[in-house]
């Protein structure tokens, strides 16, 4: 049995799902967080439920909305399971009806009734469930309360066809459904009322659908007539609007019956927000934020936890590996392989597991908590001023994390130009995996002021962005229509759990990373340096290794660091940014970071060291993120664009900095 | 109109027909249309985005879209 999950945006499907199918997909609090469909099975078997991104209604604007209507048009579901969100009854209440029409059997979890009735708004799930001829089972999906009951009624209710035609749409337009529905009859298996509404209102997804099967002119001459003979008779803008206005009537008429209002407190989410999206210290507010989690990430807590960590692996861990490897009478080779190449690469990137975690539990916060709405209104102006809006910088934030969910997050702009150059752009966030890159070389370089040189890169991947925003949408992408509508969802207190199991999700793909990406990769760059063209356990400076290193090298020397350890770390660097590092580890042959940390000065001087940090920062987006933009962009000579414009922007920086830097007589 | 209310001043909407086509559907999506009652919850400085609640919902447009409502104060 197919099921599908559909319902408007931020009202927990994806909650639902996971407690559904005991799945733990990516969840919270801001509108558009699900941008793809996907798949689970039912905890007790029952069959599969599909998550669909949120929309409002069936007739899409944006790429994520178009994913809804392309399911229900081209994939066969059994039975539709309807989440609505019952503070907000009405708006629901559109989408419901359309997906009545669609003629399958379907069910209705009424979830968040505890934000509801906190709100003084009591439902009648019997009276809803009767007027609209399909189950309704409250829930709190959050908790899961109700749940259990929900899977009980959809596995075991006998299959009824929902009520037939909850909405009368006039005698005018009920004939024309007729009319259409008579073309097509015989030529599709989807509900012919379901269609002929939907391509009545406009739906792109539809009419190219119908236009197919029965052919254009014919329904174009119906709809033309249909459009002035209501013009004429009641004086309506579009039919579009006149089918919204029947069905709002039909919606006002069961809320009448369903609902019941009682006043109630200002709510809670109302008094934060005069504080924080506040005239003047709302954007003050942001940055204290972002202060405070760069501090916490990089110096009050992530530094001495990744110290810890670090003596932990150099210390005993290695230790362990030596005395088994000595215990066992490994060959040198074996032993130089786990010790020098192994712990080292590997090791060398799970010290930053603790600070990566720490941001990403920051990023889970504000997600979670429906502050990340409103930093998209906040910066809005801002964005709006470089050709873009405040939603771009939901994507850009996300990047802070991982840039390949944050690329995904683009997809709930709704203007394609907009989307693209936030696409473009997304990869200039600085994100987690080049966090270990700062992190060592500020421990070496700039120890007085770790976080803020630290966060100075964060801030120049921003400046970046938002000027190159301005450049690619007054020259390459001109156009004017721009959208900025967002929905800012009530507040939420984050629960514990949730938030631990969002960091987790997030912060796994960086450990399982290490286990299997850079642990492959170190073998792999240890066996380059470890063999030469004379054969193996050359000088270092004879390796391979060294060999493709210097053949880039001279690139580099105008920007300070033209050694062939550089070069060879960021060739590794392109794979994950994670492997400079240990790449770094492997060549520099110290099997940790405190002493990697004093050999760095021999080669890099502090100038060179940021000039080195601005490079990795924006130089070619890693291959997962490159892979990301193809697929979302459909388009290689974007994605070619992507890479080249960002390493030559990166040259461009690196040199002014390390060059103007030599000129202002820094060293 | 939208630019004579102030933070907490209410209204209703009039005429929302020279908004911007996809803002308009938009906001018609999250149940704002005439006749909806508003509230206006804050305004950004330097000519940024507004945030309105309708129905219990908040909702953040741009002014430039915001004046071009007409509204009724209540």
């Amino acid at each position: 049995m197919e099921i599908a999950l559909i319902g408007n945006p931020n009202t927990g499907k994806t909650s639902l799902f996971n407690n559904l199918t005991g799945s733990y997909e990516y969840v919270g609090n801001w509108s558009g967080v699900t941008v793809e469909k996907k798949v689970g099975v039912f905890k007790n078997n029952i069959g599969h439920l599909t998550d669909l991104p949120g929309v409002y209604t069936l007739n899409p604007l944006s790429k994520d909305e178009g994913v809804v209507t392309s399911f229900f048009l081209n994939e066969s579901v059994d039975r539709l399971l309807n989440i609505l969100d019952a503070s907000q009854l009405e708006r629901n209440l559109h989408l419901t009806l359309q997906l009545l029409e669609f003629e399958k059997p379907a069910f209705i979890g009424l979830n968040m009734v505890d934000v509801a009735n906190k709100r003084g708004i009591q439902i009648d799930t019997s009276k809803l469930s009767e007027l609209l001829g399909v189950p309704v089972v409250p829930i709190v999906a959050r908790n899961g309360k109700g749940c259990d009951k929900l899977v009980d009624v959809i596995s075991t209710q006998s299959i009824q066809p929902a009520k037939k035609n909850l909405v009368y749409y006039g005698k005018e337009v009920e004939a024309a459904i007729v009319a259409l529905t008579a073309e097509i009859h015989g030529k599709t298996n989807l509900s012919g009322r379901f269609l002929a509404i939907q391509y009545f209102e406009g739906n792109e997804y539809v009419r190219n659908y119908v236009n197919i099967i029965v052919g254009e002119k014919k329904l174009n001459d119906l709809i033309v007539n249909l459009e002035s003979t209501l013009q004429t008779l009641y004086n309506v803008k579009s039919l579009a609007n006149y089918i919204y206005q029947k069905r709002r009537e039909a919606i006002e008429k069961i809320v009448v019956e369903v609902a019941v209002k009682s006043n109630f407190d200002i709510p809670l989410s109302e008094k934060i927000d005069m504080i924080v999206t506040n005239r003047f210290l709302g954007m003050p507010i942001f940055l204290l934020l972002m202060y405070v989690m760069f501090m916490l990430t990089f110096d009050w807590l992530g530094t001495p936890l990744s110290d810890a960590l670090d003596g932990f692996l150099t210390g005993p861990i290695t230790a362990g590996f030596e005395s088994v490897l000595t215990a066992i009478h490994a060959s040198n080779f074996i032993h130089a392989l786990i010790i020098d190449g192994l712990v080292a690469g590997v090791g060398g990137v799970l010290v930053f597991v603790p600070q990566i975690f720490i941001l990403f539990f920051f990023i889970s916060l504000l997600e979670d908590s429906g502050y990340m709405a409103r930093v998209a209104l906040v910066m809005d102006r801002i964005m709006e001023s470089v050709g873009l809006n405040g939603k771009a910088f939901i994507p850009m934030m996300i990047g802070f994390g991982c840039n390949v969910p944050g690329i995904m997050a683009a997809r709930t702009i709704e203007t394609p130009r907009e989307r693209l150059v936030t696409i473009l752009l997304t990869p200039l966030m600085s994100c987690s995996a080049r966090l270990p890159v700062y992190a060592l070389f500020v421990g070496a370089f700039f120890a007085r002021n770790k976080a803020l040189v630290v966060l100075s890169l964060y801030v120049l991947g921003i400046v970046v962005a938002l000027v190159l925003a301005k450049i690619f949408s007054s020259t390459l992408l001109k156009s004017e229509a721009s959208l900025f509508v967002i929905e800012l969802p009530p507040y939420r207190l984050p629960q514990f759990q949730s938030l631990w199991r969002s960091t987790w999700d997030k912060g796994k793909g960086f450990v399982r990373k290490a286990g299997t990406f850079i642990f492959a990769g170190s073998v792999f760059i240890w066996l380059l340096s470890y063999a030469g063209p004379n054969g193996l356990k050359v000088d270092m400076d004879d390796s391979y290794l060294a060999a493709i290193g210097n053949m880039i090298a001279p690139i580099f020397d105008p920007i300070g660091f033209g050694t062939w350890q550089a070069s060879a770390s960021l060739i590794t660097g392109f794979l994950a940014k994670e492997a400079i590092i240990s790449t770094m580890n492997i060549i520099y042959f110290v099997p940790n970071d405190a002493s990697l940390q004093g050999l760095l000065a021999n080669y890099y001087t502090p100038l060179a060291a940021y000039s080195f940090m601005v490079f990795i920062l924006l130089y070619i987006p890693c291959l997962a993120t490159v892979a990301t933009i193809y697929k979302e962009t459909n388009s290689k000579k974007w994605t070619a664009f992507s890479m080249i414009y960002a390493f030559a922007i990166a040259y461009v920086l690196s040199l002014i900095i390390y060059q103007g830097g030599k000129l202002l007589g820094l060293v | 109109m939208f630019g004579s209310l102030k933070v907490g001043d209410k209204g209703k909407i009039i005429d929302i027909s020279l908004v911007g086509h996809l803002v308009q559907r938009r906001l018609l999506d999250l149940g704002i249309t005439e006749g909806s009652e508003v509230c206006v919850k804050c305004v950004m400085p330097f000519g940024g985005p507004i945030m309105i609640e309708s129905c219990g919902q908040c909702v953040g447009i741009r002014r430039r879209e915001a004046v071009r409502m007409k509204v009724e104060r209540i």
